[in-house]
């Protein structure tokens, strides 16, 4: 592939010969072809420059030279007053053309303020003289004052606030901000003839390292060599080979021996493969595990899942920035949880709401969750305690609780969607459940869209757990969850707390779940974001983007967790992801409906 | 106002692919927005709008990657890329660390650019350069995610740096069939810099390396250069960008003819005599820093150490990142020869 380019380029060793148009051919000439046989519809350009798209940058090629105008534009605004930008928050950086775009529109829309800015680091006449360390803009609390001064539009993020609230003054994009924001999503591009660069039904779900889009991308992070246990690796995957190959006499001698092994096997590597055979000797006995657990004690589990590792809270943190944005001036909200449990995401967003500039709204919360074995009325239970928490903070609260066996069973009338309220949909690890029976996915994102949400916030694990090969399910469900138990051990709690342990067995459910299960039963049908893109576009949703705030804010609250240095926030188009080390673990997105272009 | 800027605009635009000088005039405008005039460093931006991408074990064009701790205390890992020899796609877990088949297989320990400060192991533009070098050198390739500065000052990218060669000297299924592993070091800009020292480094404790490679290293001192006065400004990179990078990476109060900034010199070591790697040094005709990085070539000379430089007059940093240009491919040719030639 290479040399193929190479041969394109026209010939002689020297370079000054070659006009800029050869190359820019030579890495748009593929894409071109593309475009035509796409038939792109509606706008022309189609076609995306594939050695920059390699590199994680989508732009496209009838857009380069556009690219490199804002580019040029930008860095005579930063050469001139380089703080100018310092404070702004930004939207997915792949799309070169949109993130250069909205930072140019927010220096454009307040002349006044550039001037003031100008005047006040003196250099109108002179872009190119050093700006002294001593400048008025230079230091963070001068900058500071200056903001205050100004009536700023570009909200600072430099703030410091309570992080176990959910900064009020930082979440809160000015007006003018919003209606930027909701333009950048619609039209992610600069020039406004051609179709949005991620339009929903587009093939291009992200950016892929080249030719992976067909192939899963299978992520390893390994401990070292000793630690890892090759043997017990081997083992695993032989006796998982074996099942596959329904012979189940060496699937049994295989699996005791993992057994044997794990046991004498320390850390998180002992424990992932404790967990791994115990669930292929279920499915070698066809002990297949109960339907599913008792809704309380799976909540119990998720409980000291949340208090040991910072997962949860991010899905909830991040989940609830969104919102926030989405509910910045409304003043009736309503949130629809799919799963409330414990209710543990909305005390950090009434707190916000509450501390809103303006005052909160009127707050409606619609809890789902299933039936309990004993008849209680845990949804009222939860529902009580955040109406408590409401009431003592001021902010309006209303709680309704809805039990349904699964959230393709709910009407959309039964949620009672008020004309004049602002709609968001929660599902945090809700709806990979509903890939377990056919049909049931498209009618919850269907119920969904009549609800007309102003956002639906998705969190999902990061993972393919829903392949149809066993091996390879077995294989990708192994590294995953090695990789989750080896965070676990990183917070360093010695000796092990009930927490610790109970998280251990959280995960272990799941992992029974994905090897021992099949069918109906199976409902840990985990995917990953590029799959749950595409989904999500056919169904008629177009992705609402998270930004540098909400990631640096997640980057500061994990650096409070214990044990938290080998998290990651990960920015993936749009959305965010946390992962341990290089390895990506859930993954947190916000979708809105496709508005059409017509007025 | 337009003045003298313009036509440095227009300069870089006309030596460079569209793409090229779109993809380096980013970068460009990225990090200016993340050094701050008091040395401090947007961190958590810095690593919002790096374009990263995870390791995959499953062979793309013939390469499979996986990430490893070297150590787990400091949390210093390494991404791993071997050559897939026509098994199935997806490579069995167990599989990852298996000894090689080939008879002699070049290791390349390679540490990424960003000027001590930027990109990580897994940035997109770095896995992407990993990813051909395995296929050009037959090799493995183990990109070190170093710490950076500011937060982490000399000598710690430098001690990373020595931790993954000891670890890959220490891998029996690294070893070619000579029972020995036959190591390179490899980086461009800051890795380049970090090349140098680590195979210092090697020498004095008898680690044998069989070639350094160096990428338009990054190098500098006190004295302002020719090529720095020259240029400054004109090809992506200002003498300004280049100290505030020094200044953010050497201890605090040391200029930059510190050793590790100068290697050769008024505080540099001698050369003379040691059994230093040989060197493949490729400069860039438009880089600032060429004399800096011409020095270090007649340094290496001088003390009768091997070395060849590779002078590419056109060339702009950062011309490695695309294989759109001539550049790209006699260096990735001379890259190939020189980690063969010595097996």
């Amino acid at each position: 592939m290479n040399k193929r380019n190479h041969q394109d380029t026209s010939g002689g060793a020297g370079y000054g010969g070659i006009r800029k148009s050869d190359f820019q051919s030579m890495s748009c000439g593929k894409a071109k072809i593309w475009e035509e046989e796409q038939d792109a519809g509606g706008g022309g350009g189609g076609g995306v420059d594939e050695l920059l798209a390699v590199l994680g940058y989508k732009v496209k090629c009838s857009e380069m030279t556009d690219v490199a105008d804002k580019l040029e534009q930008l860095e005579i605004v930063m050469g001139a007053a380089p703080n100018l930008l310092r404070d702004t928050v930004h939207y997915n950086p792949s799309d070169l053309s949109g993130w250069l775009q909205s930072m140019l529109s927010e220096l454009n829309n307040s002349p006044n303020t550039f001037h003031d800015r100008m005047l006040q680091s003196h250099h109108i006449d002179d872009p190119l003289r050093v700006p002294a360390e001593s400048s008025s803009v230079n230091t963070n609390s001068q900058q500071q004052q200056f903001e205050t001064t100004q009536s700023s539009r570009i909200y600072n993020d430099d703030s410091e606030y309570d992080l176990r609230a959910i900064p009020g003054s930082a979440a809160y994009p000015q007006t003018q901000d919003r209606e930027r924001n909701q333009k950048r999503v619609k039209t992610s591009g600069g020039s406004n003839s051609a179709p949005p660069l991620l339009p929903s039904s587009s093939p291009i779900v992200g950016v892929a390292a080249a030719g992976t889009v067909s192939e899963p991308t299978r992520s390893i992070v390994l401990v070292d060599s000793h630690e890892t246990g090759v043997q017990l690796v081997h083992t695993l995957m032989a006796c998982a080979e074996a099942v596959q190959q329904d012979n189940l006499k060496l699937a049994d001698a295989l699996v005791k021996h993992v057994e044997l092994l794990a046991a004498s096997q320390a850390g998180a590597m002992g424990k992932v493969a404790t967990y791994f055979a115990e669930a292929l000797a279920r499915r070698i006995y066809k002990i297949y595990p109960q339907d599913c657990l008792d809704a309380s004690y799976s909540d119990i589990l998720q409980m000291h899942f949340y208090e040991t590792c910072p997962y949860l809270k991010f899905a909830h943190f991040t989940a609830n920035q969104a919102i926030l944005e989405a509910f910045a001036t409304a003043s009736k909200v309503h949130v629809i949880d799919f799963g409330l449990k414990q209710g543990m995401q909305w005390p950090a967003l009434i707190q916000a709401l509450a501390l809103r500039p303006g005052g909160p709204p009127v707050f409606r919360l619609t809890g789902i969750g299933p039936p309990q074995a004993d008849n209680t009325d845990a949804l009222q239970q939860v529902g009580w305690k955040l109406a408590q928490l409401a009431e003592a903070i001021g902010v309006e609260f209303q709680f309704r609780g809805f039990v349904a066996t699964s959230l393709a069973d709910i009407d959309p009338p039964m949620v009672d969607i008020r004309p004049d309220e602002v709609v968001a949909v929660n599902s945090v690890f809700e709806l990979h459940p509903m890939l377990a029976r056919p049909g049931a996915i498209d009618k919850v994102l269907s119920s969904i869209k009549s609800m007309k949400p102003k956002i639906f916030t998705i969190v999902e694990q990061e993972a393919n757990h829903n392949g149809p090969v066993f091996v390879e399910r077995f294989t990708e469900a192994l590294h995953y969850y090695s990789s989750l138990f080896d965070s676990l051990e990183g917070s360093g709690l010695v000796p092990p707390t009930q927490d610790l342990l109970m998280s251990e067995v959280y995960l272990g459910e799941q992992i029974c779940n994905v090897v021992a299960s099949d069918g109906a039963d199976r409902v840990e049908r985990h995917e990953t974001l590029s799959q749950w893109r595409v989904r999500m576009g056919t169904a008629g949703f177009e992705p609402v983007h998270l930004g540098s705030n909400a990631f640096k804010q997640a980057s500061m609250l994990l650096a409070l967790f214990a044990g938290g240095d080998g998290y990651r926030v990960e920015e993936n188009n749009g959305c965010l992801m946390l992962g341990w080390h290089t390895r990506p673990l859930i993954a947190t997105s916000a979708w809105q409906l496709i508005v059409s272009d017509s007025p | 106002m337009a003045g003298s800027n313009e036509v440095n605009r227009n300069e870089s635009k006309m030596v460079v692919p569209l793409n090229t000088w779109v993809l380096i005039s980013n970068f460009k405008l990225a990090y200016n927005l993340l050094r701050r005039p008091d040395g401090t460093f947007n961190r958590h931006l810095a690593e919002f709008l790096d374009r990263k991408v995870p390791a995959n074990a499953t062979s793309v064009d013939g390469v499979f990657s996986f990430d490893v701790f070297i150590n787990r205390s400091t949390s210093l890992l390494s991404r791993i890329y071997r050559p897939a020899h026509g098994e199935e796609p997806q490579i069995n877990i167990a599989d990852l660390e298996k000894p090689m088949t080939a008879e002699v297989v070049p290791v390349i320990i390679f540490f990424h650019g960003g000027s001590f400060a930027h990109s990580s192991a897994n940035s997109t533009i770095y896995d992407t350069l990993c990813r051909r070098l395995v296929g050009i050198c037959k090799a493995v390739v183990v990109s070190v995610n170093y710490r950076r500065a500011p937060e982490n000052r000399y000598p710690c990218a430098y001690d990373d740096g020595w931790a993954a060669l000891n670890w890959v000297n220490s891998r029996t299924w690294l070893q070619s069939k000579d029972s020995k592993v036959h190591i390179y070091l490899a980086g461009d800009s800051s890795g380049g810099n970090i090349v140098h020292h680590v195979a210092l480094q090697a020498v004095e404790s008898n680690i044998e390396v069989l070639g350094n490679i160096l990428l338009n290293p990054m190098f500098g001192g006190e004295e302002r250069t020719e090529s720095e006065k020259r240029f400054d400004g004109k090809y992506f990179v200002t003498i300004r960008d280049r100290d505030w990078y020094w200044r953010a990476f050497l201890p605090e109060g040391e200029d930059r003819d510190h050793p590790a900034c100068n290697p050769f010199g008024p505080k540099g070591k001698i050369l003379e005599g040691i059994k230093f790697p040989k060197s493949l040094v490729v400069v860039a005709g438009l880089d600032l820093i060429q004399d800096w990085q011409l020095a270090y070539v007649k340094g290496l000379e001088k003390a009768g150490q091997k070395v060849k430089l590779l002078y590419l007059e056109k060339a702009t940093i950062g011309f490695y990142l695309l294989p759109n240009n001539n550049h790209f491919y006699t260096v990735m040719d001379e890259i190939s020869a020189f980690v063969d030639s010595n097996c």
